[in-house]
């Protein structure tokens, strides 16, 4: 099959609605989404906590949340591996190969870079907005909430990254996933795995969607940014 | 006249030096106060730490002749002081929201505080701008949004950081005249400023802060 042949093929499977690749990325969204949710609101707590509490231990804490921003995936599918198989700690879960590990992987890799970003996001906050809440009888979580909410454009752009990070992750996908047909088989399991089998023309089309979904994810982060430079810096 | 805040020996060191030391330190009600004194005097600090935004070592400090701790005023009376910042924040929504966030922290639901926000904003001579976003207000009209922000509240104390700087002279102008209109007889009205005019307002005590003492 040559180049044109696969290209043709996969914008037909693209177009028609192929049910098994429309399922792979559903797959992928799905777990994506779902880890984003889950580990989202702590991720976002500690963040802000990280930023905004002064408490022993704290720089350490930062420089860790910053360097396991670059944890190698397949290394944290690993672990997750270790812990969920037959004779790990959690193999009576029997939770190995099925979406809700690779859910928990993703958390686990989305997590701290949803906290760095929300912890950069927080420094750059005007201390007056805290400051402000606080005075006009805000408590520590609505002055907080209110913090995030002035730096909304920051905390989104932080959720951007952290699907950015997960949706084209392929190691733990794989390692605690294990690329089942129609039950963990996501858009980047799918492409390395099915193109060695082959399936050229599946893999094109998935490659496509996840470009796609990756230059959109990148131009709505760059609008949010947009956005989040209005505000004028105060000066003193 | 009735104490509603009585400090002794309140002490502040800024990096390991001596900024603030004043024995004694009454606010009455129904009195308006006028703190002057050069830049870096510790003016702002001295009302943020009566704010409680700041920490500071205080021997005694009593609100309506209760005995409490500084750094740690109950939420019913952390509410009764109300201050405004030299530049006030206003939160990117419209003016109207700015003045609600207050009430809305309070629980108090939307059509009271809605009817209560516009009426200070209409105190404020706002009333027209109460949909603009209030980052898109002039100095002089978020300096108004801010007051209309506390009033609402009607604290027991008003702490108010340079109202007028960086004003226009009508800004300024306005900015006075509602000030002047917070004072009565319950409240309790301190003003930090170098402005001639509201250090020689009529009927205010004028506390000088130099060396990091009142007189």
């Amino acid at each position: 099959m040559d180049l044109l042949d696969t290209s043709r093929e996969a914008f037909r499977l693209l177009f028609s609605g192929d049910p098994t690749l429309w399922g792979i990325v559903w797959v992928s969204i799905k777990v994506s989404v779902l880890a984003l949710i889950l580990a989202g609101p702590l991720a976002v707590a500690v963040g802000f906590v990280l930023a905004h509490v002064a408490f022993p231990g704290r720089r350490l804490l930062v420089i860790l949340v910053q360097a396991f921003q670059s944890f190698p995936t397949v290394v944290v599918g690993l672990l997750l591996y270790l812990l969920l198989s037959r004779q790990g700690p959690l193999g009576a879960l029997h939770l190995l190969f099925t979406q809700p590990a690779m859910i928990f992987g993703q958390m686990v890799i989305a997590f701290p870079v949803l906290a760095a970003y929300t912890l950069t996001a927080v420094q750059g906050a005007d201390p007056r907005a805290h400051e402000t809440a606080a005075s006009l009888g805000a408590g520590r979580v609505r002055a907080a909430m209110t913090t995030l909410w002035e730096v909304r454009f920051g905390v989104m752009a932080a959720v951007f990254m952290g699907f950015g990070r997960i949706i084209s992750e392929i190691g733990c996908s794989l390692m605690v996933g294990g690329n089942i047909a129609g039950l963990t088989r996501n858009i980047p399991t799918a492409i390395a795995l099915e193109t060695s089998k082959g399936e050229f023309a599946q893999g094109v089309a998935l490659g496509i969607v996840l470009i796609v979904l990756a230059l959109a994810v990148n131009v709505a982060l760059a609008a949010v940014q947009g956005q989040g430079g209005m505000r004028q810096a105060w000066q003193p | 006249m009735a104490a509603v805040i009585e400090v002794t020996a309140l002490a502040k060191t800024w990096g390991g030096r001596p900024l603030l030391r004043i024995p004694q330190l009454v606010l009455e009600a129904g009195s308006s106060y006028v703190l002057s004194g050069d830049n870096g005097a510790g003016k702002s600090t001295l009302l943020r730490i009566l704010a409680g935004l700041e920490p500071a070592q205080v021997e005694r400090f009593a609100f309506e002749g209760n005995l409490l701790q500084l750094d740690r005023l109950p939420a019913p009376v952390r509410r009764q002081i109300g201050f405004v910042h030299q530049h006030p924040y206003m939160f990117s929504s419209s003016a109207l929201a700015n003045v609600e966030y207050g009430l809305r922290v309070r629980g108090m639901p939307r059509n009271g505080r809605a009817r209560l926000a516009q009426e200070a904003l209409a105190w404020a001579g706002m009333a027209e701008l109460a949909d603009a976003p209030a980052l898109r207000l002039s100095g002089g009209e978020q300096q108004r949004v801010a007051l209309a922000r506390v009033k609402v509240l009607s604290p027991r104390v008003y702490l108010l950081d340079e109202p007028t700087a960086n004003l226009d002279a009508d800004g300024r102008r306005r900015v006075i005249d509602l000030i002047a209109q917070l004072a009565s007889a319950d409240k309790v009205v301190v003003i930090a400023c170098h402005d001639q005019e509201m250090i020689n307002l009529p009927g205010v005590v004028r506390l000088h802060l130099e060396n990091g003492s009142l007189s």
